[in-house]
C-alpha cells in the first residue's frame, strides 16, 4: 500500500471515530452541552492555534469536524498528506474531548491533557532550551529493557518525555518512575492522545511565540523553528499513527521508527533505523538539537584560579614537550557525518605506562563539525586550549600549536587523572563556549610516539601552513566584510574600531578572524559586520557604509572615518592602542612610539603624552593608534605613502617588526633592510635635526616624497 | 534683544512602560526630551519613587526599623511601605534566596510574594531576585508564576538568565521585566536585543543600567545614564527607548560613609543622617541623569525625592 | 569651528626654538589643540595668526578666576554638555551662605561647623571653598561688614550678595585683595555696580528677573567691556532655577551662544530656604546640571561627604581614571600579621575591592602597586600588573613591615601565581574568586 493511502485511511478512520464519539455525545447531552479540558483558557488548543476558533460545547465540535472535513484532500500529493495528517490530529482532539464530559477519563498513571499551570511551567525551560526538546514516544519498545533504556537516555539529556501506548505499561512493568516532576509523562493509551501532545506544542507557540490563534503559516513557521520535539514511534505502526506521524512531520517534527515496512524513508523527516539504541542519537541529530555540555568530567577541579599553578620537576609526575619530541594540538573542522560527537579516544600508552618523571610527546587532535562552522575558526579555538588545559588542578600548559609543553602533577595523576581527561577538558571547553557553531566534537589524544611524529609532519604542519597561508593571503580586497570591534566603548564611548585582514585592531589583540569569530559566536556583540558599500575614495579606504557603521556605532559622535589614511579623518583610538604614530614634519615622515617605550620621541611627546591627544575616541588628523603589527602592512597609511614613510621608532619595537617591514618594503618599493634606514633612540630620542642628518644619510625615502602637508 | 531660547526636542520617544493595576498603576518614561527638561516639552509621567523592603524582615538601618516598628510579616511591611510618604511602588527584595548568604528556598520566598501580592492588591510591585543568576534562574520564575495577573517588574534579568526570566516573566505570565546589566551602553543595548529577540514586548521591558554609591566610580553611571539617553532621543534607537531604574539604597547603605558608626567617627554626627545623604544625592543625580524610577529605603529620602520631583516636574 | 593640531602647526614658525616650553613646534600645536597651552607662548607668532587662532580657539564658555593666592578657583571653561563628550574642567564649587538678617550667634555657629569639614578623599582635600554673604535690604550696614570682615578671616573665597551700591563698595573695600565676587549688578544697576567690580577688580555677578532680562544685561555689561562675570540663574523656584542654569549652559556650548557663556550661581539659600534634605537633592541635581558655585545654608559631614565624593566622580577626566596612591592599607584593623591582598591603584578598584574587605569583618592589609590607573585585567595587559611589578612592590616596600607571607591575589590574573611563587620566595601565592563581590565569602572561609 502506497503512504498515501495508508495516510489518508488512518485520517479517515480517526475522523470517523471523533463523528461517531460526538454524535453520541450529542444523542446523550444535547447539542449545548460544555466541552473542554481542565484547567486551561485555549480550550481545544491544536485547533484553536490552527483555526482561531475555540470549541467549548458539543455544536462546536460538531462545526469543527465539518471543517476538518474540509482540511482532507485526497488528491495524492504531498501537501494532501501533510493536511490530512494536521486534520488528523485536531479530529483526535475533538475525539479526546467527548472523553472529559463527565469528568477526567484518565485515571491512574497515565496524566491525559496538560494544564495551563503546568504548561507554563514546562514552557519556561523548553523556549530557553533548558528542556533541550520534548520526546514523544508512542507505542511498545520491542522490550521492557529498550524502552527503559531510550526513555533514560532522553531524560538523562534534561529532554521531556511524552509516552502514548504500550510503552507505558513497558516502563511500569520494571517500576519506571513517571510523571509530569520527573519530565517523563505518560499520557494515554489510544493513539488520539496525541492530540494532548499537539495542544502542547500549540498552547507553547501561541504563550510563549506570541502566535496569534488561526495564523497557520507562523504556527508552522514556529514549530519547525523553535518548538524542538520529535516523535519515535514503535511499529507494527497502524494506519492512524502513521496519519498522526504526517503531521508530526509537517511541523517540522521528525518520526524515527523501527517499522522497516512503510516506505519512503524521508531524510531528517522520517527515519527507519532497527536498532533501538540508535534512537536518541538519530533523532536528536534529526532534529539539530545540541546538548548543553556544562561541567567538565575530570578527577581533578577545574577553575581559573589554576590557571596559574607551575608544576615543578620534582612534583611531577610525566610531562609532554613539544620543543623536544614530536608534540601538537591542533582543530580540525569535519563534515556532521564524519565524526562522532563526544567520541574520545587514546592512542598509545596511558600515563600509567610512562615512567615517573619522563619526557614525552602528546598530540590532541580535535576534530568538530557544525553547520556554522568554519575553518578560520580553527586558530581561534586553538588559542583557547592554553587556558584551559591550565584550568585543570594539577596540570600546566604553555605554547601552543607544535610547540606545546604540558606537565601533569603527581597529586592529579594520584586522583586519577589520564591522557582521556585532556580530551574531556577539551571537548566540554568547546562545546561550552563555541556551542553556537559547534555541533559535534571529536578528541583523539595520541601519546604513541610514532603517530605522534607521523601526524605532526603529516597533517599538523601542513594544516599550520596552510592556516599561515592563508592569513597572509587575506587582503582587505579579497574579503567581503569588515568588521566594527567596539569593545572597548566602556573606557572609550565614541570609539569603534573596524578590523580588516590587514589591518588588525589597535589594541593588537583582535584580528579579522578573531572578529569574524567573536560576531558568530555572539552576533549581538560588539562585532558587527560592516560591508563595503558606496566607494567613497578608494586611496583612503573610505567608504559611505564605514561612515554609517562608525557614525552608528558612536552613537552619532563620529561622522566620517578612512582605513588608510592618518590625515583624512583617521580611524580613531580608545586608549588601549600599541603603538602610536604621528607627523614628524621635519623629515616628512612619521615616527611610531609603542607603550612600553617610556623615553622621548623626536616628535617632543613621550607615549603618554602622545596618548592624552590621540585616545578617547576624537579624531586627531597626523595622529593615530595602531596595532604593532599593522607596522608591516601594506595598508599602513597607504594613502599617504605607506610605511617608506615610517623615519623613527624605538630600537625594541623595530626589532620585532623588522622583518615583516623590510618583506613588506622589498615588495612595494624594492628596498633592502629598510628597517636599518629608520632612526630609533641610539639615533636620537628627541632632535628632529639629527634625525634629519642620519635620514639623509641612509637616503631614506620619505625625504623624496611629497609634503605631507 | 531677548535670549534665543532652543528648546531641545526629539521625534524620538522613551518607551511607556506601566506597572500595577487600575487607579494606582504607575506609567514610567513617555518623554521626548532629556531628563527633567519640563521646559523643552512635556513629561507627562513624572519620575517614581520605590520604596524597598527583603524578605529578611525589618533592616537594621536607623529610622527605616523605626519605620516598620510593629510589622508581623514581609507582607505587613509592604503595606506599611506602600503607605509611605512620597512612595509610588513598592520594591520586594529577596536577597535571602542568595545561595552565598541566608540560602531561603525558593517555595518560602515564593509563599511571601504571595502574601505581598495579597497585601498589595492593584499597588505596583517590583520584585528584585536573589541576585544569583542560578538561584533566579528557578526563584524568578516561581515568583513571576506568583505575580500572575499584578502586572509586576520582575528584576532582574541579567545577560546570563535573561532568557529563564524573560520567558518566565515577560511570556508566560505577561509581567514587566527589568534588564539588567553592568554600566556600560552596549551592554545595556545587547540585552535589550536579546531579550526583545526572545519575544518579550520592547514595552514591557525597564532597564536597569547598574548604579553605584556616589563617590564610588559614579562617573560611570552619569555617562552610561547620557549617553543612552542620547542614544535614545537623538538616534532614536529603539533598542535603548525602554525607560530605566535605579536601585539606590542597596549601594548607598553599603559604604563607609553610610556604615561607619558614629562611637568610629564621632566628628561625622550620626550615621542615619548620613545615609539619608547618600540616598538623596544618589538619587536626584540619577533622575537629572535618565532614570525613570529610583528605589530608596528610608522615609525621608523618599520624602525628599517625591517633593524635589514634584516641584521639578 | 576649533583647529586641529596639524592646522595650529602650519601657523607655527617650525623652528622648535623650544621658547614655548614645548620641544618641538609640534608638541606645542598639539597642547594648543588640547587647550592645554595658550598660544601666546609662542613668542614668534605673526600677528595675523595670532588673530586667527584667538578667535578659532576662544571657548564657548569663559573660564572665570575668583580667589587669591592659594585659594585661587576656576570656574566655568567647559566645553560640552557631557562629561563623556570630553570632560568637564571646573569643578562645581559650594559656599555656605550668611546674612545680615542673621543674628551673630547663628553665624558663628555656621562658622564654626564649616571649618570642620576638611579632610581629604583621594588626593583632594574637600572643604567649603566659599562664603556667601548676603546683604539683607535695609539692614545696618555696619552689620553686614561686620559678617563681611568674620567671614573673610576664614580665608574662605567671599561671594557678596549685595545689590546697594555704597554698602558694596563698604564691603570690597574690606575683602577686596581676597577676589570676592560682587553678586549684584541687575538690569537696574549694572552700570554702577560694573564699576564697582572692575574698580575693585572682581569678579561681578549678574542676575535678572527671567532669562531676557539676564541676557540683556549681561550683554550690556558686555557692551562696557565687563567681561569678568558670573551669572547668578536661581530664579523663584526650583523648577526655574533649573530651567535657567541648564538653559544658560546649554545656550553657550551648544548654540554657542557666548552672552550666556559665563559660569553660574546656584543659591539654594533662596528656592530650598531651611530644608536641608531639599537642599541636599538639589545640590547634587546642579552638581549634575551646571552649577559653577552652588550656595547651601550650611556644610556638614553628613552632607559632604556623598556630595564632595559625587564631585570628584563627576567632575573625573574620562580618559583618565582616579587613581589610588600605591601603599599599604590596613583594614578591619589589620597589622603586620594580617593576610595581604593586592590589586591595582584604579581607584574603582580600590572601592569596589576595600568595600568587600570592609565588609567581610576579617582584618587585613591591601597592598596597592602602581598600575597606571588601570583595570586588573586591562593593566595586565598592558604589562602595568605583572609578576614583577607585585614582587618589586613586596620586596621594597611590604617585607620589611609585614610579617604575614600569605599574599591573595586577584582571580583574573591567576595566571601570575607560578611566577610570582618563584619571584617571591617564602610567601604562599593564593588566588582570590574572580569578581570582588565574591571576597566576602573568601574571607570569611579563608583560614
Amino acid at each position: 500500500m502506497l503512504l498515501f493511502d495508508i495516510v489518508f485511511n488512518g485520517n479517515d478512520k480517526m475522523y470517523a471515530e471523533a463523528e461517531e464519539a460526538v454524535n453520541a455525545a450529542i444523542a446523550k447531552y444535547g447539542e449545548e452541552k460544555a466541552v473542554g479540558f481542565p484547567e486551561t483558557a485555549y480550550a481545544l488548543a491544536a485547533y484553536y492555534a490552527e483555526t482561531g476558533d475555540k470549541i467549548t460545547n458539543l455544536k462546536e465540535c460538531k462545526a469543527g469536524l465539518e471543517y476538518i472535513k474540509t482540511q482532507m484532500p485526497r488528491e495524492r500529493r504531498l501537501d494532501s498528506v501533510f493536511k490530512s495528517g494536521v486534520a488528523t490530529a485536531l479530529a483526535a482532539e475533538i475525539l479526546e474531548v467527548t472523553k472529559y464530559i463527565e469528568g477526567d477519563p484518565y485515571e491512574g498513571i497515565s496524566e491525559g491533557a496538560m494544564t495551563d499551570a503546568q504548561l507554563r511551567e514546562l514552557g519556561v525551560p523548553l523556549v530557553v532550551y533548558d528542556i533541550p526538546c520534548v520526546a514523544l514516544i508512542i507505542h511498545a519498545a520491542p522490550s521492557v529493557q529498550e524502552a527503559v533504556d531510550l526513555v533514560k537516555s532522553y531524560q538523562s539529556q534534561g529532554n521531556f518525555v511524552c509516552l502514548v501506548g504500550g510503552i507505558i505499561d513497558q516502563l511500569k512493568e520494571a517500576n519506571y518512575n513517571m510523571g509530569f516532576n520527573v519530565r517523563v509523562y505518560p499520557i494515554g493509551d489510544n493513539i488520539s492522545c496525541a492530540a494532548h501532545a499537539v495542544s502542547v506544542a500549540s498552547r507553547v507557540a501561541m504563550v510563549f511565540g506570541n502566535i496569534t490563534p488561526g495564523d497557520k503559516v507562523g504556527l508552522q513557521k514556529y514549530h519547525f523553528e523553535r518548538f524542538r520535539c520529535f516523535v519515535n514511534a514503535f511499529g507494527p505502526l497502524d494506519e492512524k499513527t502513521v496519519a498522526c506521524g504526517a503531521g508530526a512531520i509537517y511541523y517540522g517534527f521528525p518520526v524515527i521508527t523501527n517499522d522497516m515496512e512503510y516506505t519512503p524513508s524521508v531524510p531528517k523527516s522520517l527515519i527507519k533505523l532497527a536498532d533501538v539504541s540508535k534512537f536518541n542519537k538519530a533523532s536528536l541529530e534529526a532534529r539539530n538539537i545540541k546538548i548543553k555540555v556544562t561541567n567538565v568530567d575530570i578527577p581533578v577541579a577545574f577553575a581559573t584560579a589554576f590557571e596559574g599553578e607551575i608544576i615543578r620537576r620534582g612534583d611531577m609526575q610525566v610531562e609532554f614537550d613539544g620543543s623536544r619530541i614530536d608534540s601538537f594540538e591542533l582543530v580540525q573542522t569535519k563534515e556532521l557525518t564524519e565524526i562522532e560527537d563526544h567520541k574520545i579516544e587514546v592512542v598509545g600508552p596511558e600515563l600509567d605506562e610512562f615512567e615517573q618523571g619522563s619526557k614525552n610527546g602528546i598530540a590532541f587532535i580535535v576534530e568538530v563539525a557544525g553547520k556554522k562552522m568554519q575553518p578560520d575558526f580553527e586558530p581561534v579555538f586553538e588559542r583557547k586550549f592554553h587556558a584551559w588545559i591550565n584550568g585543570a588542578e594539577g596540570i600546566m600548559h604553555t605554547g601552543q600549536r607544535d610547540m606545546i609543553r604540558i606537565r601533569v602533577s603527581k597529586d592529579a595523576f594520584e586522583a586519577g587523572f589520564r591522557a582521556k581527561h585532556f580530551g574531556e577538558i577539551l571537548y566540554a571547553k568547546i562545546k561550552g563556549e563555541f556551542e553556537a557553531v559547534v555541533d559535534k566534537c571529536q578528541v583523539t589524544v595520541y601519546t604513541d610516539q610514532a603517530e605522534c611524529s607521523r601526524l605532526r609532519h603529516e597533517v599538523a604542519q601542513a594544516s599550520f601552513d596552510k592556516r599561515d597561508e592563508r592569513l597572509s593571503s587575506l587582503t582587505d580586497e579579497n574579503v567581503d566584510v569588515f568588521y566594527t570591534c567596539i569593545l572597548c566603548q566602556a573606557f572609550s564611548p565614541s570609539h569603534v574600531c573596524i578590523v580588516t585582514p590587514e589591518r588588525l585592531g589597535l589594541c593588537g589583540a583582535v584580528s579579522w578572524l578573531d572578529a569574524k569569530a567573536t560576531h558568530e559566536l555572539e552576533p549581538d556583540g560588539a562585532c558587527q559586520v560592516v560591508e563595503k558599500v558606496g566607494l567613497i575614495d578608494e586611496n583612503l579606504g573610505a567608504y559611505e557604509s564605514f561612515n554609517e557603521a562608525v557614525h552608528k556605532y558612536s552613537m552619532g559622535a563620529l561622522e566620517r572615518i578612512t582605513m588608510y589614511s592618518i590625515m583624512v579623518d583617521p580611524m580613531t583610538s580608545c586608549g588601549c592602542f600599541e603603538c602610536i604614530c604621528g607627523i614628524e614634519p621635519f623629515s616628512n615622515g612619521v615616527a611610531i612610539a609603542n607603550r612600553e617605550y617610556a623615553g622621548m620621541t623626536p616628535l617632543g611627546m613621550t607615549f603618554p603624552e602622545l596618548a592624552s591627544m590621540t585616545g578617547g575616541g576624537v579624531q586627531t588628523p597626523g595622529f593615530m593608534g595602531h596595532g604593532k603589527h599593522f607596522i608591516g602592512s601594506k595598508k599602513f597609511m597607504a594613502a599617504e605613502g605607506g610605511i617608506q614613510r615610517i623615519v623613527w621608532m624605538p630600537k625594541e619595537l623595530k626589532d620585532v617588526v623588522a622583518d615583516r617591514l623590510n618583506a613588506t618594503a622589498k615588495e612595494l618599493y624594492g628596498i633592502d633592510n629598510f628597517a636599518d634606514m629608520i632612526g630609533d633612540e641610539t639615533v636620537t630620542d628627541s632632535d628632529p635635526e639629527a634625525l634629519f642628518a642620519f635620514l639623509t644619510e641612509k637616503g631614506h625615502p620619505a625625504l623624496g616624497l611629497d609634503p605631507l602637508m | 534683544m531677548p535670549f534665543n531660547q532652543k528648546p531641545e526636542k526629539f521625534a524620538a520617544k522613551i518607551n511607556t512602560v506601566t506597572i500595577g493595576n487600575g487607579d494606582k498603576a504607575i506609567a514610567l518614561g513617555g518623554e521626548s526630551v532629556l531628563p527633567l527638561y519640563t521646559f523643552d516639552g512635556p513629561i507627562d509621567n513624572a519620575p517614581k519613587v520605590g520604596v524597598e523592603i527583603t524578605d529578611l524582615g525589618v533592616e537594621d538601618i536607623p529610622g527605616v526599623k523605626a519605620y516598620y516598628e510593629g510589622c508581623g510579616s514581609v507582607a505587613d511591611m509592604a503595606k506599611k511601605a506602600s503607605e509611605m510618604e512620597g512612595a509610588d511602588f513598592v520594591v520586594l527584595s529577596l536577597k535571602g534566596g542568595d545561595p552565598n548568604g541566608e540560602d531561603k528556598p525558593t517555595e518560602d520566598l515564593v509563599a511571601i510574594v504571595k502574601e505581598v501580592v495579597a497585601a498589595l492588591g492593584d499597588y505596583p510591585l517590583v520584585v528584585e531576585g536573589s541576585g544569583n543568576v542560578e538561584k533566579d534562574n528557578e526563584l524568578l520564575t516561581k515568583v513571576s508564576e506568583a505575580c500572575q495577573g499584578t502586572n509586576a517588574l520582575i528584576m532582574s534579568a541579567k545577560e546570563e538568565n535573561y532568557k529563564t526570566v524573560g520567558a518566565s516573566a515577560g511570556l508566560a505570565y505577561g509581567l514587566n521585566v527589568g534588564a539588567e546589566s553592568a554600566v556600560d551602553i552596549n551592554l545595556a543595548k545587547q540585552l535589550n536585543v536579546i531579550t526583545t529577540k526572545l519575544g518579550v514586548n520592547p514595552e514591557k521591558i525597564v532597564m536597569n543600567i547598574g548604579n553605584a554609591a556616589v563617590g564610588y566610580g559614579y562617573e560611570y553611571v552619569v555617562s552610561t545614564m547620557d549617553r543612552i539617553r542620547n542614544a535614545a532621543l537623538s538616534q532614536n534607537d529603539d533598542t535603548l527607548q525602554m525607560p530605566i531604574i535605579t536601585p539606590v539604597s542597596v549601594d548607598a547603605w553599603s559604604v563607609k560613609e553610610s556604615m561607619a558608626s558614629e562611637e568610629d567617627m564621632p566628628e561625622w554626627g550620626p550615621a542615619e543622617e548620613r545615609g539619608i545623604g547618600m540616598e538623596i544625592m544618589g538619587a536626584a543625580a540619577d533622575l537629572v541623569s535618565g532614570s525613570h524610577a529610583v528605589i530608596l529605603k528610608h522615609p525621608q529620602s523618599v520624602a525628599t525625592i517625591a517633593k524635589m520631583i514634584k516641584e521639578l516636574v | 569651528m576649533a583647529l586641529n593640531g596639524i592646522q595650529i602647526f602650519k601657523m607655527t614658525p617650525k623652528t622648535n626654538c623650544k621658547e614655548c616650553g614645548s620641544p618641538t613646534c609640534m608638541a606645542f600645536s598639539m597642547k594648543v589643540a588640547q587647550g592645554a597651552a595658550e598660544i601666546s607662548a609662542c613668542p614668534h607668532m605673526s600677528e595675523e595668526a595670532l588673530a586667527t587662532l584667538a578667535e578659532a580657539t576662544a571657548p564657548p564658555m569663559k573660564t572665570i578666576k575668583v580667589g587669591a593666592g592659594d585659594k585661587e578657583y576656576t570656574l566655568g571653561g567647559e566645553t560640552v554638555l557631557y562629561r563623556h563628550d570630553k570632560t568637564f574642567v571646573s569643578r562645581t564649587r559650594y559656599a555656605i551662605s550668611l546674612c545680615s538678617c542673621m543674628d551673630d550667634a547663628d553665624i558663628d555657629a555656621k562658622l564654626e561647623a564649616m571649618k570642620k569639614v576638611d579632610y581629604e578623599r583621594i588626593g583632594e582635600q574637600m572643604y567649603v571653598e566659599m562664603v556667601y554673604v548676603n546683604y539683607h535690604e535695609g539692614d545696618a550696614q555696619d552689620k553686614y561688614l561686620d559678617i563681611v570682615k568674620k567671614a573673610a578671616a576664614t580665608g574662605r573665597v567671599l561671594v557678596l550678595g549685595c545689590t546697594d551700591e555704597a554698602v558694596a563698595k563698604a564691603a570690597l573695600d574690606i575683602c577686596k585683595d581676597g577676589k570676592p565676587i560682587l553678586n549684584g549688578a541687575n538690569a537696574a544697576n549694572a552700570e554702577a555696580m560694573s564699576k564697582l567690580a572692575t574698580d575693585a577688580g572682581v569678579v561681578l555677578g549678574v542676575s535678572g528677573a527671567d532669562l531676557n532680562e539676564l541676557y540683556d544685561t549681561v550683554a550690556k555689561l558686555e557692551g562696557l567691556g565687563n567681561k569678568n562675570l558670573v551669572l547668578d540663574t536661581t530664579g523663584a523656584d526650583v523648577k526655574t532655577t533649573f530651567a535657567n542654569t541648564v538653559q544658560v549652559r546649554r545656550a553657550a556650548i551648544k548654540n554657542e551662544d557666548r552672552t550666556f557663556g559665563y559660569p553660574s550661581i546656584v543659591n539654594l539659600s533662596k528656592i530650598a530656604k531651611d530644608d536641608k534634605y531639599m537642599q541636599e537633592a538639589l545640590v547634587s541635581l546642579f552638581t549634575m546640571k551646571y552649577g559653577s558655585i552652588v550656595v547651601l545654608d550650611q556644610m556638614s559631614y553628613d552632607v559632604a561627604l556623598p556630595l564632595y565624593g559625587l564631585r570628584q566622580n563627576v567632575f573625573t577626566d574620562p580618559q583618565k581614571p582616579m587613581t589610588v596612591e600605591p601603599g599599604i592599607y590596613p583594614i578591619n584593623g589589620g597589622d603586620e600579621n594580617s593576610l595581604c591582598l593586592t590589586t591595582v591603584d584604579f581607584a574603582l578598584t580600590y572601592f569596589v575591592v576595600s568595600g568587600e574587605l570592609e565588609r567581610s569583618g576579617v582584618p587585613c592589609n591591601l597592598l596597592i602597586s602602581d598600575a597606571a590607573g588601570m583595570s586588573v585585567l586591562t593593566a595586565w595587559a598592558a604589562g602595568k600588573l605583572s609578576s614583577g611589578t607585585i614582587a618589586k612592590f613586596v620586596q621594597e616596600n611590604v617585607e620589611d613591615k609585614i610579617k604575614c607571607r600569605k599574599l591573595v591575589i586577584p582571580g583574573k590574573v591567576a595566571v601570575l601565581k607560578g611566577d610570582l611563587e618563584a619571584k617571591l620566595p617564602g610567601w604562599e601565592i593564593i588566588v582570590a574568586p574572580d569578581e570582588a563581590v565574591q571576597l566576602v565569602k573568601f574571607m570569611k572561609e579563608f583560614k
